[in-house]
């Protein structure tokens, strides 16, 4: 989970850890700290590139910044609230990351003695390698430091990142810029991404709920999917929507990205993009392919899957049932799934096809995975030509 | 010969009084795999489908001749059980927890690595020597499992459980067998990697070529191509990469696994099938091509 700027600073001081003093303001309301600087609070994209963050010389021209900044849009991400701080004098700009790096399957530290903004084009960025079970000592810290010339004094604040970057159990810590001040570092912008898995032991972690990773808030089908994967452990459904027309039903996360490549390959577009996983029980199902098939423009329905190791083919065909016998639907459908219970699965599917005269065509695992993709695109094409 | 299990290979399950653990101990015996005991804190003493149920790995290890385990505990346990198998000595260790945190996982690789042991996973549905022994719940059940997987000539890795079986079954369809299959996990980090079963695949003989499934995200892919120039891996080699729409959409978005995301303009799919084409690796642009394009290559 992504924190704002203003929630990961409330963290990071929490820790003793320094950064300028500020005040959250969702409503207009003069600052209280002259000159100033004032942060729109978004998740994504670069907002200073945007004229998200403006130094405030005087109380006028932050008034209007923040009046302007409120309720703006960034890349489609409104703006709930902004962050108004302290400028802070400084000497020099640092950069500093923790995070975790798949070419040596360890915690890293990412350093560059000339942080701020521009930093994706820094080709004097350093990489230090850190031993989870050991951790981050203040000496090795001193030791890479000193030679790559860097300020040695920076050490401890480092080692204390470090521990909140475990302790807090975050993805991602990111500090751009660390400012050396007259007195002492501070972090004046901080980027938080918490490891979810985690989120079991820490009771504290009580953070409102997040635009999507789009940028965009959540819709009302993205919720309802959520809410029914969330209300128990077996299996969990995500829910996507997309601009297509044809509602993609994907079982797996490798499955479905292999499954969307080929629809899109055969010349479909997507009304959505879903994976179901974990077996996951009816009600689940229901919601998923209630929400999926509803949404408005939906010419076909691609159900897909590959030879699933321990999902049962009859709880999920059960629950997809049920939400075509609320819908009723006339376009075409394409199912192509095997595994444990497919016999029974694939029956109560073709059953109900029968009763209800819906349009279905069912594959086993005879039919390669993907090569269904085509025969859906097919099939919506040809629906479309005679329904318009 | 297959790698890294085979008839001679014991497995303890850590977690088998668990609902996910019970069912798979009952798939993984009536596969023949051999289950000399089993642990979970608290429930030793209890038996489950005959195999007996110890406290502690120790106290299983002392009792038994145990040579790998199998971790199904809840997510914020698995690296207590990982840690106290690697502390007991246990060579091989196969994570199937999936949603374990990931300074959990780093912890484990890095005793892991202190103790030369294999770990595999988290979120590893399994993998499979066929006709000699199963870790984990791979294919389903019994009359499926016997269909996508006979013993043959091909090695298989994949980040995806449900794509591992798809691609053993392509490989069955054109008519070959598998070696050894494994499913590495779709996690950030994972305990084991396609470079890493790729040097052991390249000393088995029975091994004749090998098959890959891979996807966007991280850069597990492209270190192969690393293995692919230093000839530590000579046969020949198919590879799909799936999640190619990924690049069209805003980056940071992640689809299905948790490592299946491109960050900082790494793990484009484009730029890994451009990476391991030029190191000599065979690409299929759909996925059921890897069966032509291996036996081919044969």
């Amino acid at each position: 989970m992504r924190l704002y700027e203003y929630e990961a600073k409330e963290l990071l001081q929490k820790h003793g850890i320094s950064v300028p003093k500020g005040a959250v303001l969702t409503e207009k309301k003069s600052s209280q700290f002259m000159p100033c600087v004032v942060k729109a609070q978004v998740l994504f994209g670069k907002r200073a590139d945007l004229g998200g963050i403006k130094i405030c010389k005087d109380t006028k021209q932050a008034d209007e910044t923040i009046s302007k900044l409120l309720n703006s849009t960034f890349k489609g991400e409104q703006v709930k609230s902004v962050l108004v701080e302290e400028l802070i004098d400084l000497q020099k700009q640092y950069y500093a990351s923790f995070l975790f790096d798949t070419d040596t399957r360890s915690p890293i530290l990412l350093f560059s003695t000339q942080g701020g903004t521009g930093i994706e084009q820094q080709k004097n960025i350093q990489k230090f390698v850190i031993n989870e079970l050991e951790g981050l000592e203040e000496g090795s810290v001193r030791a890479f430091l000193k030679r790559i010339q860097a300020d040695e004094a920076l050490a401890p604040l480092l080692t204390s990142l470090w521990s909140f970057f475990v302790t807090e159990d975050c993805k991602l810590l990111e500090i751009n810029p660390i400012a050396q001040t007259k007195t002492g570092y501070v972090c004046l912008d901080a980027h938080i991404d918490l490891d979810d898995f985690a989120k079991g032991r820490h009771k504290d972690w009580n953070y409102g709920e997040r635009a999507a990773s789009l940028g965009r808030a959540l819709t009302e089908r993205e919720k309802a999917v959520k809410t029914a994967s969330d209300a128990d452990y077996h299996g969990t459904v995500k829910y996507l929507e997309l601009d297509g027309d044809i509602a993609f039903l994907a079982a797996g996360g490798g499955g479905s990205l292999t499954c969307m490549d080929a629809l899109i390959d055969a010349g479909g577009k997507p009304a959505n993009y879903t994976e179901f996983s974990g077996d996951p029980r009816e009600e689940k199902m229901y919601v998923l392919t209630k929400q999926a098939i509803t949404k408005p423009g939906v010419k076909g329905c691609w159900i897909v899957g590959g030879i699933a190791n321990f999902s049962r083919v009859d709880t999920m065909m059960t629950g997809i049932v049920k939400a075509f016998e609320e819908v009723n639907p006339k376009f075409p459908i394409v199912v192509r799934r095997s595994g444990p219970y497919e016999k029974e699965g694939l029956a109560i599917l073709k059953d109900a096809a029968k009763k209800h005269g819906w349009n279905v065509e069912v594959y086993g695992a005879e039919t390669p995975l993907t090569a269904t993709a085509e025969i859906i695109v097919k099939k919506v094409k040809e629906y479309g030509n005679t329904n318009r | 010969m297959a790698i890294l299990i085979d008839k001679n290979t014991k497995v303890l399950v850590q977690g088998i009084t668990g609902s996910t653990g019970q069912v798979a101990t009952e798939l993984m015996l009536k596969y023949g795999t051999k289950i000399p005991a089993g642990v979970t804190p608290g429930k030793g003493g209890q038996q489950v489908h005959g195999v007996p149920v110890y406290n502690t790995v120790k106290e299983a290890r002392e009792k038994h001749e145990i040579n790998a385990s199998f971790v199904v505990v809840p997510p914020l346990f698995a690296k207590s059980a990982v840690l106290e198998a690697l502390d007991a000595g246990i060579p091989l260790i196969l994570v199937f927890t999936e949603n374990v945190p990931l300074h959990d996982t780093a912890a484990m690789i890095a005793k892991a690595r202190e103790k030369n042991a294999m770990l595999i996973g988290p979120a590893s549905t399994g993998m499979i020597s066929p006709e000699l022994s199963m870790i984990g719940q791979v294919g389903g059940l019994p009359d499926m499992v016997s269909k996508i997987y006979k013993k043959g000539t091909i090695g298989i890795i994949s980040k995806s459980g449900g794509m591992m079986n798809e691609t053993a079954w392509v490989i069955r369809q054109a008519g070959l067998g598998q070696s050894t299959v494994i499913g590495m996990g779709g996690e950030i980090l994972v305990g084991s990697v396609y470079a890493d079963f790729l040097r052991m695949f390249e000393k088995d003989k029975e091994t004749k070529a090998v098959v890959i499934w891979g996807e966007v995200g991280g850069t597990y892919e492209e270190q192969i191509a690393e293995v692919l120039k230093n000839k530590e891996f000579t046969k020949p080699l198919a590879v799909f990469i799936g999640g190619k729409f990924v690049e069209k959409m805003p980056q940071g978005v992640q689809f299905g696994h948790a490592g299946a995301i491109i960050e900082r303009g790494k793990g484009k799919p484009s730029e890994k099938i451009e990476i391991l084409r030029k190191a000599g690796a065979l690409i299929a642009e759909k996925h059921y091509e890897l069966g032509k394009i291996i036996k081919d290559a044969l």
